[in-house]
């Protein structure tokens, strides 16, 4: 063995997994018969140099294990675990496909065909049949009644749209599929929307989806926000686990016009809510109610912010203009 | 003897690489056997989130290792391994199982850090305090603090390696690959590998000698 070999002989020892182990390399503890080792071994006894360099070497690759490395911390775990439940349930939830319009014609005929029948067999006193009207508002993909939510039903599989026209379409599997098509403003639309996202959504990602929708589609230039939306959102504000999704419900309530249910939210997120994204964006809602209506505990909040040493610099900074900016 | 026999030799002193064969990701790594890796990417491709729980529970500390090596800070790190596990429920399907799945995996990470470190070339680097684990309650201060300089300066050490070097160095050193391992998973040859490593590991010797007298004091 050259000289000039024994770093490249030895660090192919040592590195050649799973266990790289200096003490490969030293004859009480090597575990197999290794040609190389007798030609290693002779060399070393007469090459003072090498001798040298192999315990370098050897220090070298042991002192590397100093370094123990990072551990998953249980809240790194769990944030994780539910970020991959939720990726895997995005990508399991089917599209939502308005159906085509060939598709609605026939569904259509269909009814009133079903309709007629109906109402032929009632005339000649049939019995068995039910009102033509039951028939078709069950018929699949019409615009079905919402289902009786007081039984808390799981609505898998929920997916939403807009239409060009305004209306909202939610579609879910409860016994059966549903679809609600309505209005935002109208009161089943309303309240479907509040228990999907109060009671119904598990996951952040349903959540998020939910209050993406309401954001959409209530607020400035659109419907108002009914009181049980408003409800839901300041309940998802107050207690979800994920800070993405308290972040998406206070951007959602910053966004309807300030009512005290909105303001008391805000406030309690401003003030409790641990992640400095949330509160940021309570500031400017608030900052933003109070430029019109100054309201005391609002004003009071913004200045215990901005004096308060231990709160995040931005929040701070940020509730300190905010204060500058309000007319008092 | 030749240059021939030694690449022999060192080939031969490694674990000859099959997809069938790695079923560890070494001492850092976990043991984890080809064949439950596959049947857990099978369970993700059918959207089983049990699946990736335990793909999760198995690799997450070595690609966390790994990471935190790569970037030197832990957000970045525990970011970059969430990043691993979300590509692979989006790309499970996209495995053609030639290469072991940790291999793949570690692929998938050390494409994510480079694209990090890429993105974040140019903002100031903010050298992490604590690098590793502290000691276990019950050591006397004086050593937690030299055990925490000692890693503090090893960390230091990794840091002033190449990109390229590091890979290489921290895939053998602390997860145990063997070469043609490592050389599939940064997608080099066997020689470039040894060359990264013995370049390593040369710079590695350089600076530990330069700073001797202050890392024996330390011990």
């Amino acid at each position: 063995m050259e000289c000039h070999e024994l770093t490249e002989y030895a660090l192919g020892r040592m590195g050649s997994g799973p266990t790289p182990d200096p003490a490969v390399l030293r004859p009480d503890t090597a575990k197999k018969p290794d040609p190389m080792r007798n030609e290693l071994d002779s060399h070393l006894a007469g090459c003072a140099a090498c001798r040298a360099e192999l315990a370098l070497l050897e220090e070298t690759w042991e002192t590397l294990g100093a370094d123990a490395g990072l551990s998953v911390t249980p809240e790194f775990r769990a944030r994780t675990i539910e970020l991959l439940e939720e990726e895997i349930a995005r990508r399991r939830i089917r599209a939502f496909r308005p159906r085509s319009r060939s598709v609605r014609v026939l569904a259509q005929a269909a009814a009133i065909l079903v309709a007629a029948a109906a109402g032929f067999f009632a005339a000649k006193g049939g019995t068995g049949s039910r009102p033509a009207g039951t028939a078709a508002s069950e018929a699949p993909g019409d615009a079905a009644a919402s289902p009786d939510l007081s039984g808390n039903p799981r609505l898998a599989n929920v997916s939403y749209r807009t239409d060009p026209d305004g209306k909202i379409g939610i579609e879910f599997d409860a016994t059966r599929r549903h679809s609600v098509v309505g209005r935002p403003d109208d009161p089943q639309v309303s309240k479907l929307l509040a228990y999907l996202l109060s009671r119904n959504a598990e996951t952040a990602g349903e959540k998020s989806r939910a209050i993406t929708l309401v954001s959409e589609n209530f607020g400035p230039g659109a419907a108002a926000a009914s009181p049980e939306i408003v409800r839901a959102l300041a309940a998802t504000l107050k207690r979800d686990r994920n800070p993405g999704v308290r972040k998406k419900a206070a951007e959602a309530l910053a966004s309807f016009r300030s009512t005290s249910e909105i303001r008391s939210a805000l406030l309690d997120a401003l003030a409790n809510d641990p992640n400095p994204g949330v509160r940021l964006i309570a500031v400017d809602a608030l900052a933003s109610a109070a430029k019109e209506a100054p309201d005391p505990k609002t004003i009071e909040s913004l200045r215990e912010k901005a004096f308060d040493p231990s709160e995040n610099g931005f929040v701070r900074a940020r509730a300190a203009s905010a204060l500058k900016a309000i007319d008092l | 003897m030749s240059r021939e026999r030694v690449r022999r030799g060192i080939i031969h002193g490694a674990k000859p690489f099959a997809a069938g064969n790695v079923s560890a990701v070494g001492r850092e790594g976990v043991a984890g056997g080809l064949s439950d890796d596959r049947t857990l990417l099978e369970r993700i491709r059918r959207g089983d989130a049990g699946g990736a729980e335990e793909l999760f529970e198995r690799y997450a500390p070595a690609l966390l290792r790994f990471a935190d090596r790569m970037l030197s800070d832990r957000d970045s790190a525990e970011e970059v391994t969430q990043e691993v596990f979300v590509k692979v429920i989006s790309r499970a399907h996209q495995y053609d199982g030639r290469a072991a799945v940790s291999s793949w995996l570690f692929a998938i990470a050390a494409n994510a850090c480079r694209d990090r470190r890429r993105r974040d070339r140019g903002a100031a680097v903010v050298p992490l305090d604590s690098v590793g684990e502290l000691p276990a309650r019950g050591e006397g201060i004086e050593a937690r603090l030299a055990g925490r300089e000692q890693r503090a300066a090893v960390r230091r050490a990794l840091e002033s390696l190449s990109d390229e070097q590091r890979e290489a160095l921290v895939l053998a050193r602390y997860h145990g690959l063997p070469y043609v391992e490592i050389a599939r998973v940064l997608g080099i040859s066997v020689g470039a590998v040894k060359t990264r490593i013995f370049r390593a590991i040369e710079n590695l010797k350089a600076r530990f000698s330069e700073g001797e007298a202050s890392w024996n004091a330390m011990n």
